[in-house]
């Protein structure tokens, strides 16, 4: 089978703020302490075989990867431009925050390549701003992303957070409509979660902070997909949205796909066949490897035919696409429309997903239980291990 | 015989028991210091955790007393609860004397006075000892006060001792010695001994222990258990020190082990009388009573291909639990699994713990039921304890459910809300008197049905600790009895039917339909439970979709994590039992038999 292009991924751990409510592996970091780390990843990426993999993406994030000066990144570019081998139409993806964009960066980005500029928003919403712990306010956001359009980058893109607690259906219908009013033509609108160890976490355990009852964030997340297909912004994933099929992110699709994809940085995780590796979390040791010459890898995982699918499952029931069934046979030889057409006409029958065209389509009802229902299919292979 | 003394312990729960049999044995030198543990008698980690005493354990102490002379000390340890009261007794039954224990803190409880009058029952001499002297809050005097208050004994005979510190050990075994009496018997007569305990060794077989009334037993002879009628050849008789310790015989007045290759402990009743097959005894000594199992449960493993260990784990378990009883049962929701006999809801949920722990088996249980007499119109009798045999309804002419004689003993400011408890609970003929000032023994005629569900812990909460209960069963009485079905989305679950009187069939139909709605998890579908009688819905709770279950990002890092999340919880839903499409977690069995404070 000749391999669909794969993704390269680039993860810049700093931060000059920790936010709330990330869990990611962030950092803080002098300039000093960042151009150190531009040093390892550079050596990071002569590690690697160049040939193995062709790759069509180029994903920069983080963290906040604006937190490196334009050269900087224009260095890793120019490395793995010498490294790898690329297809012709790469795309090049950068996340950015607001306060980071002026007219000089989104120039430099542009002139690197960059075709994706993605903006850390979060709110549009002066307290909303305030609760996530950002560091931009609303103003600064609105004019980054007409920076962003000025500079005439082909998609730009902005993160939303939304089921903040207290939050109204009114209050994010407005939130989407000052958002709907940008000149974007994607949006990542991602529920509010609180993760183990963050600081919400330790909020919520202490009584200050509640989350929204989940009959809330349901109907939150159901207005935000209704609201913004309506408005021409086009869902195609749990979280996001895009004006036309040409802006959707191809290098996130490939996580969703079992596409093959290499990761370098801290943290950093790589797919490719039945195997799944992942660096360092933590830049110290991750660095430690690089300077021995050593692959900075901490684990990995073959995957059986059993994970595979599951994990199929697991993200085809997040896109609107769906499940690809016949992917699934012709890959891992699991037909589930036999080992599962019971399920199937029940979920069916539920309102919880179509089958069209070889693929179980989730409703949106059935979007939104795309956690719920994935682990119930394969309980027929699932009992030999 | 002089240098014998056999008592027991008895003592209101948490008042120190366990730990003053840990301190006379470690005085008399029977255990190695570096192998003590904690409450050496209470052998198993039930016990130990829940601070009570299920099985009776025995040991033999070696004690030599300021006289000079060296007694055998026999503590024989009785259990703590009113489900094992059988045991009580047989226990009782094996001493002279009994050790009366105060807490200095708490003073006289109402299981003190109710453990001395059982031991009164049985003519012990009663040595009252108050422990815990070293709690700051101890109160020597109002102890001693209420000793001869409430309980009517001399408060100068009351030994002052801290089993925790090891302080007064010394006097209380003089005292032991000098104020409790030696066994009486005649040695020469044939030999009579009570058999009060049975316990299962892998390597041995049955390790019977008794007490020496008359005569002696030897190793080599053959004995006749005079109830069951079965003989067998005593390989070995000795002294039950935390080892066994073998010895040429057993004599009069004396208790200790006797192994006579019996294979498992359904071979023997405890309680009944060793005699010698040769020289047998014309009469068996008083106190045999059948141990009789008053309540029913099915039990089903949560996973059905763990049957086969359910079968071996019971095996072994009635190997030394010959109150147990159990035969095949099945049902459409569960599966293979047994319908067990069971002394009372502890030994019930003592068997379910041991089951758990020491089989490592995850279980299912249907609601427990008394077994009920059905008249059918044809004039046929038959016994009913399982809701998946009750017949036809219309093919019933009439039925009845076993009564008890239930037996508080409260202090006289709880008579109120005890009459009330035992009203709620269909209580008749329910009476008291004055024991001594202010202390009451209530009585009432009550169904055991309803004696069953969590009478006891009510009755322990509404008197804060100070109510006792004992019981004996009366008979049977007429009663108005339907058979309720839990349905969930429409499909009945067997094993959560119940036969109920009929004015108790809403409350517990609802309690049911609650405790399930709070326990069964959101599935993606509104799912409706419902309480009927005989197809018409007498309750109903539901559990609301779950509309939104979705994290919101995953990418490169978020997808193995978040598969293993999947993994888990669908190896969750393998432990659960799926009904129609709704799968119910095994908590919610567990749920629905719960304590229901609001009922």
């Amino acid at each position: 089978m000749s391999e669909e292009p794969a993704g390269l991924y680039f993860h810049i751990p700093f931060c000059s703020r920790i936010c709330p409510y990330c869990d990611f592996a962030v950092r803080t970091g002098d300039r000093a302490r960042r151009r150190r780390f531009v040093d390892h990843l550079l050596a990071e990426i002569e590690l690697h075989d160049g040939q193995a993999l062709r790759f069509d993406t180029i994903y920069f994030g983080g963290g906040t990867p604006s937190s490196l000066l334009p050269e900087e990144i224009g260095q890793i570019l120019d490395a793995v431009r010498r490294r790898f081998r690329f297809e012709d139409d790469v795309r090049i993806f950068v996340e950015v925050n607001p306060e980071d964009v002026t007219a000089e960066t989104v120039t430099a980005w542009r002139g690197l390549g960059v075709h994706t500029l993605s903006l850390g928003i979060q709110a549009l919403n002066a307290d909303g701003l305030k609760f996530l712990g950002r560091l931009h306010d609303v103003d600064q956001a609105r004019h980054s992303v007409d920076l962003a359009r000025d500079a005439g980058f082909d998609t730009v893109a902005i993160d939303l957070i939304y089921g903040l607690p207290g939050q109204t259906a009114s209050d994010w219908r407005a939130e989407l409509d000052r958002a709907l009013a940008l000149p974007a033509q994607h949006f990542s609108c991602y529920q509010l979660t609180i993760h183990p160890r963050t600081r919400f976490s330790l909020l919520e355990k202490r009584g200050e902070l509640t989350q929204l009852p989940v009959d809330e964030q349901g109907e939150l997340f159901r207005l935000t997909h209704r609201y913004l297909n309506d408005a021409g912004m086009q869902g195609y994933e749990v979280s996001q949205f895009a004006r036309a099929p040409a802006h959707r992110s191809r290098h996130n699709l490939k996580y969703w796909n079992h596409t093959p994809y290499l990761g370098l940085g801290p943290a950093a995780h790589s797919f490719h066949e039945r195997r799944r590796w992942w660096n360092y979390r933590r830049t110290n040791p991750w660095q430690e490897a690089i300077l021995q010459g050593k692959l900075p890898v901490e684990g990995e995982e073959r995957l059986d035919t059993r994970a595979l699918v599951l994990e199929a499952l697991m993200t085809g029931f997040r896109t609107y696409a769906g499940v690809d069934l016949s992917g699934i046979r012709s890959r891992w030889g699991v037909d589930l429309q036999v080992t599962d057409s019971a399920l199937i006409n029940r979920l069916h029958s539920e309102g919880l997903l179509s089958l069209a065209d070889d693929r179980l389509v989730p409703t949106l009802e059935g979007l939104a239980l795309a956690d719920s229902i994935s682990p119930m299919f394969g309980a027929a292979f699932d009992v030999t291990p | 015989m002089d240098e014998i003394r056999n008592f027991c312990i008895i003592a209101h729960i948490d008042h120190g028991k366990s730990t003053l049999a840990d301190r006379l044995i470690q005085h008399c030198g029977a255990v190695d210091e570096r192998k003590f543990r904690d409450q050496i008698l209470d052998s198993m980690d039930i016990e130990r955790e829940r601070g009570i005493t299920i099985k009776s354990n025995t040991i033999t102490l070696s004690y030599k007393a300021s006289d000079g002379k060296t007694y055998q000390l026999n503590l024989i340890d009785t259990p703590g609860h009113v489900d094992f009261s059988h045991e009580v007794r047989r226990s009782l039954m094996s001493c002279e004397g009994a050790i009366l224990l105060i807490d200095a803190s708490q003073g006289v409880e109402a299981q003190t006075v109710a453990n001395l009058y059982l031991a009164m029952e049985f003519d012990l001499e009663i040595l009252p000892v108050i422990n815990k002297i070293d709690l700051i809050s101890a109160d020597i005097e109002r102890a001693k006060e209420e000793i001869e208050a409430d309980l009517g004994l001399d408060p100068e005979d009351a030994i002052l001792c801290s089993a925790k510190e090891g302080t007064g050990i010394d006097e209380l075994l003089e005292a032991i010695v000098q104020r409790l009496p030696a066994p009486e018997g005649d040695a020469e007569a044939p030999p009579r001994a009570l058999l009060f305990d049975a316990a299962y060794d892998p390597y041995r077989g049955v390790v019977l222990a008794c007490r020496v009334k008359d005569g002696a037993l030897r190793a080599g002879r053959t004995i006749r258990l005079m109830n069951t009628g079965k003989e067998h050849e005593v390989e070995e008789v000795g002294l039950l020190g935390l080892q066994r310790k073998p010895m040429p015989e057993l004599g009069t007045g004396s208790v200790g082990y006797v192994l006579a290759g019996i294979k498992t402990v359904r071979d023997v009743e405890v309680g009944d009388t060793i005699t010698e097959a040769e020289r047998p005894a014309t009469e068996a000594l008083p106190g045999y009573k059948e141990a009789k199992s008053v309540v029913f449960s099915s039990i089903y493993p949560m996973a059905t291909d763990e049957y086969v260990e359910l079968v071996k784990a019971l095996d072994k378990l009635v190997l030394n639990d010959a109150a147990l009883t159990f035969e095949k049962d099945s049902s459409v929701a569960l599966g293979h699994g047994f319908r067990c006999g069971f002394l009372g809801l502890l030994h019930l949920e003592v068997v379910q713990e041991r089951l758990r722990r020491e089989y490592g088996l995850s279980l299912v249980l249907s609601a427990p039921s008394v077994r009920y007499r059905v008249t059918l119109e044809n004039g046929e009798v038959c016994s009913v304890d399982n809701p998946s045999f009750y017949p036809d309804p219309s093919t019933i002419a009439g039925c009845e459910e076993p009564f008890i004689k239930g037996s508080v003993l409260i202090p006289e400011r709880y008579i109120g809300a005890v009459m009330e408890l035992c009203r709620e609970r269909r209580g008749v003929e329910t009476n008291f008197n004055y024991l001594a000032a202010k202390r009451v023994e209530l009585t009432s005629e009550l169904p055991l049905a309803d004696v069953l569900f969590d009478f006891y812990d009510r009755l322990k909460t509404i008197t804060q600790g100070y109510g006792s209960f004992d019981y004996e069963m009366l008979d049977y009485r007429e009663t108005d009895l339907v058979k309720v079905d839990i349905l969930i989305n429409g499909e009945p679950v067997d094993a959560l039917s119940q036969l109920v009187h009929r004015a108790k069939a809403r409350p517990r139909a609802l309690h049911y339909c609650e405790r399930l709605a709070e326990t069964i998890p959101r599935h993606q579908f509104k799912i409706a439970i419902q309480g009927t009688i005989g197809g018409s819905i007498i309750a109903r709770t539901n559990v609301q979709a779950l509309r939104k279950d979705v994290t919101a990002k995953c990418y490169g890092g978020d997808i193995t994590r978040k598969r293993k999340l999947l993994e888990k919880q669908k190896a969750g839903k393998k432990r659960m039992k799926t009904i129609g499409s709704v799968d119910i977690p095994q908590s919610a069995f567990v749920a629905v038999l719960k304590t229901d404070t609001d009922s």
